[in-house]
């Protein structure tokens, strides 16, 4: 990537973003060159293609993109669950090998312990790091009343609706108090009111938690409601087409999805997607 | 294991109630129920009939009232007693054994591939050789010493046991592991935590069939030469043509291995609290 792209590629709206003061700290996730290469039965795929960024303290960033574009597996690598690949992630200083406590991951599905109830499932993280039980479950009540599910703090998963079960499996990975958050399509599997509701919630819980948190998601809408940037990634080889920074007044909720700031982005992400769309599949009818 | 399920008192009511069945279910439900009821006094009463109707031979075909007799006799003469200690300790002690060591190496060779593709293909050889091709080297083994009874039992559930504790702890949830590998769950913790938990209804349905399993190899084990237990007892009065004893042998065997099946059911609900 050359080095002026980046800046090219911004397209600010407003110019209230503190990214000069951002700029100069250390990054919390640096991804550099980050290649990685699957070994399937027809043969060497790569999946992910020299993809580098940088996400600053406390920013909220989504990476969007087609399925299948390797969005999960540059947010599985930085988890340190994607072992081996070619480059550097480097997350608060560290370099990535194995998942580590500060670094927390809400997957698509819930992925909840079914003989746990909510309350236990949460205290699970701050139980194995050697809290002990009372305070484990002091944490767990906390993040229940956060995520709203003080009803259901001693309830079993498989009573609980989709929508809930993401929240605890959110408060679970908050337990650890994680600097960084990293969300793989968490609401995919909701309805789209659910899912709405479930963005607000979101937004909300992130005023309330200084995390840095990496979203993937397909959902364009999503990309832009929550993030203060969005990556637009390409499918096969993964890699990353432009950086847009989304400067919309916080905090937000679903209502800007109306505001025409925000439909100008959405134009923005369109294009440079349609763009790539267009040349994909003329580059497919070619060979 | 660290945690306890004391809170399965307070579990919240489910958001979706379901309907209750409607009103005009209720008839045929109550003839089913009446039905139901008849059927085991009506097969006595059919049998009793026909048996003492004459077109069978009663000393080979005793009705019931002989059996029921029969069983009475058995129970007073103290023999009932020790026939069914010596049996229920033969099944008893077989399966925990055979499950302790099933459930052991099922942990094993599921979570490592190195003692899977030790143990297993050994273990899938072995497996369907019936446990009562066993008996005759058994004897030659063990003599009629209660060991080689137990080794025929413990070789009947422990491969029921292992196949399913295998299965389970390979087929637990990845997205589980991932999960708590995210949350800092450490190795030890993990197996204890998450593997053993997420294998838990394989095992217990193994376990269940591994109940039913051990009973029949008691028959195998008992017919084999012993001194006391409910089979031997079928099989001595089998040579007296005591035929009452005989059914009444039958029964008690039915009865008891029904009563273990309710048993292991019930244990099995409180074991898999969650579902």
């Amino acid at each position: 990537m050359q080095p002026g792209h980046r800046s090219n590629a911004r397209l600010s709206l407003a110019s209230s973003q503190p990214s000069a003061v951002a700029e100069r700290r250390e990054p919390a996730i640096r991804v550099s060159d980050l290649s990685i290469v699957f070994e399937t039965n027809r043969g060497q795929v790569m999946a992910v293609d020299r993809v580098s960024f940088d996400v600053s303290e406390g920013e909220f960033v989504c990476i969007v993109g087609p399925s299948g574009c390797g969005k999960s597996t540059v947010l599985n690598t930085i988890a340190g669950l994607e072992v081996p690949f070619e480059g550097e992630v480097v997350v608060e200083g560290q370099p990535m090998h194995r998942p580590r406590p500060d670094v927390g991951m809400v997957f698509q599905q819930p992925h909840l312990f079914p003989w746990k109830s909510v309350r236990r499932n949460i205290a699970h993280g701050p139980r194995m790091l050697g809290k002990s039980a009372s305070q484990a479950n002091a944490i767990a009540d906390d993040l229940i009343a956060m995520v709203g599910l003080k009803r259901f703090a001693d309830a079993y998963p498989n009573t609980l609706s989709g929508g809930m079960q993401q929240r605890v499996a959110i408060a679970r990975a908050l337990a650890n108090q994680p600097r960084v958050l990293l969300m793989d399509e968490p609401f995919g599997a909701l309805d789209a009111q659910t899912r709405a509701v479930m963005q607000d919630n979101l937004l909300e819980l992130r005023e309330r938690i200084n995390a840095t948190i990496v979203f993937v998601t397909h959902d364009i809408d999503e990309a832009i409601v929550l993030a203060d940037r969005v990556l637009i990634m390409s499918a096969g080889p993964g890699r990353i087409l432009r950086e847009l920074d989304v400067a919309l007044p916080r905090p937000r909720s679903n209502a800007i999805l109306l505001e025409p700031a925000y439909l100008s982005l959405k134009k923005d992400c369109l294009d440079v997607i349609r763009a790539e769309g267009l040349r994909a599949f003329q580059q497919s009818d070619e060979s | 294991m660290t945690y306890d399920n004391t809170s399965t008192a307070g579990k919240a009511d489910p958001p979706v109630r379901r309907l209750r069945a409607s009103p005009s279910a209720g008839r045929p439900y109550r003839l089913n129920l009446l039905v139901g009821a008849l059927s085991v006094p009506l097969f006595i009463l059919l049998w009793e009939l026909i048996a003492r109707s004459g077109i069978v031979n009663m000393v080979l075909f005793p009705p019931p009232s002989v059996v029921a007799v029969a069983i009475l006799e058995w129970m007073r003469s103290g023999q009932f007693f020790w026939d069914l200690s010596a049996s229920l300790y033969r099944v008893t002690t077989g399966f925990m054994v055979g499950a302790v060591l099933g459930i052991f190496l099922g942990v094993l060779t599921g979570q490592f591939p190195l003692v899977s593709s030790l143990l297993s293909p050994l273990f899938h050889i072995l497996r369907p050789i019936p446990p009562i091709a066993f008996v005759p080297i058994v004897i030659l083994w063990f003599g009629l010493s209660e060991s080689g009874k137990l080794f025929l039992v413990v070789w009947g559930v422990f491969f029921t046991v292992w196949l399913s504790t295998h299965i389970g702890v390979q087929k637990v949830d990845r997205g589980l592991i991932r999960a708590a590998l995210m949350l800092g769950t450490p190795r030890r913790q993990m197996l204890q935590e998450i593997v053993l938990l997420g294998a838990l209804p394989y095992i217990v349905v193994g376990l269940r069939t591994a109940v039913s399993i051990s009973f029949y190899t008691l028959v195998a084990a008992e017919l084999a030469g012993s001194f006391a237990g409910i089979v031997y007892r079928i099989e001595i009065a089998q040579q007296n043509l005591q035929t009452g004893q005989v059914m009444g042998g039958l029964a008690a065997l039915g009865l008891i291995s029904f009563i273990a099946d309710r048993l292991f059911a019930a244990l099995a609900e409180r074991t898999v609290w969650w579902r």
